[in-house]
């Protein structure tokens, strides 16, 4: 095995599937968001993005608190600290692995 | 990868997604301007050229921009397109960059009005400045979001409009000033051309803020009233 395939196969499985790579992106330029933001970027249906935000939420990468603004419940999530790092650690795998 | 990048940039994109902080700095604009004009058309004593009165104008601008744009989000952005918090370093950093851009652009302006040189070109500079900071706004998010680019024509229309109020005649520029309340060491000229300025930076913001506005309400839906089950309500 070349040291590319390798480092190809070190990649976090659980960030690498394009779907989570995208919630995970888009909550590590933030504090928080809620689900409808989410929604609205990764254009995803309602179930597949609660099936990848639980995927992530067992992995303990994200954080997700459910609150109320004004009379309105909310969803609010966000990246653990273990999930930062996870995505600090993966672009640089995966950079490693482009070049 | 380059995807991966780009959707680190998404979120900085979507706080002026809806106009709102365009909007805002419109109205600073046009809010200082206006306070400029009194302050330059009524005697030295008046209540308007008081020092006060200008810590209250400001005050009073600022809390209408920031409750105004709170409104928008509370009322508009978030129910349609989602909540957003930044992370609290990015904020201070906007706000370092912020104040230090405009005390550089105030002391710059002093300086030259203190040296008694004719200060339209500086105006034409300060343009230039504020412009190229609206085109870095742009090309920020223009490149996540095709529905910015159309703002590159006010980026030219910036440029030009402050070109064009460099080559005004004196006594044109003089005449907007009224020249009643200025300092000795401030040209009247000089005056006239910041407070054009200030209009026309103000004016194209609204407009293009109005028009970021009007496109947002275009491109989303309003959010579905369901009884027991809200949008947010998942995972």
């Amino acid at each position: 095995m070349n040291r590319q395939t390798q480092t190809f196969n070190e990649l976090d499985r659980v960030i690498h599937e394009p779907g989570r790579l995208m919630i995970v992106a888009l909550l590590f330029a933030i504090d928080q968001c809620d689900f409808l933001y989410l929604q609205h970027e990764t254009e995803m249906n309602k179930g597949t993005l609660s099936s990848h935000l639980s995927r992530l939420e067992e992995a303990g990468y994200v954080e997700v608190v459910k609150t109320y603004r004004g009379k309105v419940p909310q969803t609010l999530l966000s990246l653990t600290a273990s999930g930062r790092e996870a995505f600090k650690q993966y672009r640089k795998k995966l950079k490693k692995a482009l070049k | 990868m380059d995807q991966v990048e780009s959707l680190l940039k998404r979120p900085k994109a979507y706080y002026n997604i809806d106009g709102a902080g365009e909007l805002g700095m419109g109205f600073m604009c046009l809010g200082y301007a206006l306070i400029i004009w009194l302050q330059m058309h009524t005697p030295k004593d008046s209540i308007w050229n008081q020092m006060y009165m200008l810590f209250i104008w400001v005050g009073l601008m600022v809390a209408i921009i920031h409750f105004g744009t709170k409104a928008i989000k509370n009322h508009i952005t978030y129910p349609r397109t989602g909540f957003v918090a930044y992370r609290a370093q990015n904020r201070i950093w906007t706000a370092i960059i912020a104040s230090v851009v405009s005390a550089l652009s105030v002391a710059g302006l002093v300086l030259a009005a203190h040296s008694h040189r004719h200060i339209v070109m500086p105006v034409f500079f300060i343009g230039l400045f504020f412009a190229a900071g609206y085109a870095f706004g742009i090309a920020r998010s223009g490149g996540v979001n095709a529905l910015f680019r159309w703002k590159w024509v006010v980026v030219l229309v910036q440029v030009i409009g402050s070109l064009l109020i460099a080559l005004l005649h004196e006594d044109l520029t003089a005449a907007l000033s009224g020249g009643s309340s200025l300092p000795a060491w401030f040209s009247a000229s000089s005056a006239g051309a910041f407070l054009l300025w200030l209009v026309l930076y103000g004016t194209l913001l609204l407009i293009s803020g109005a028009i970021s506005f009007w496109l947002y309400l275009c491109h989303t839906q309003a959010p579905a009233k369901e009884a027991n089950e809200p949008a947010n309500a998942d995972v």
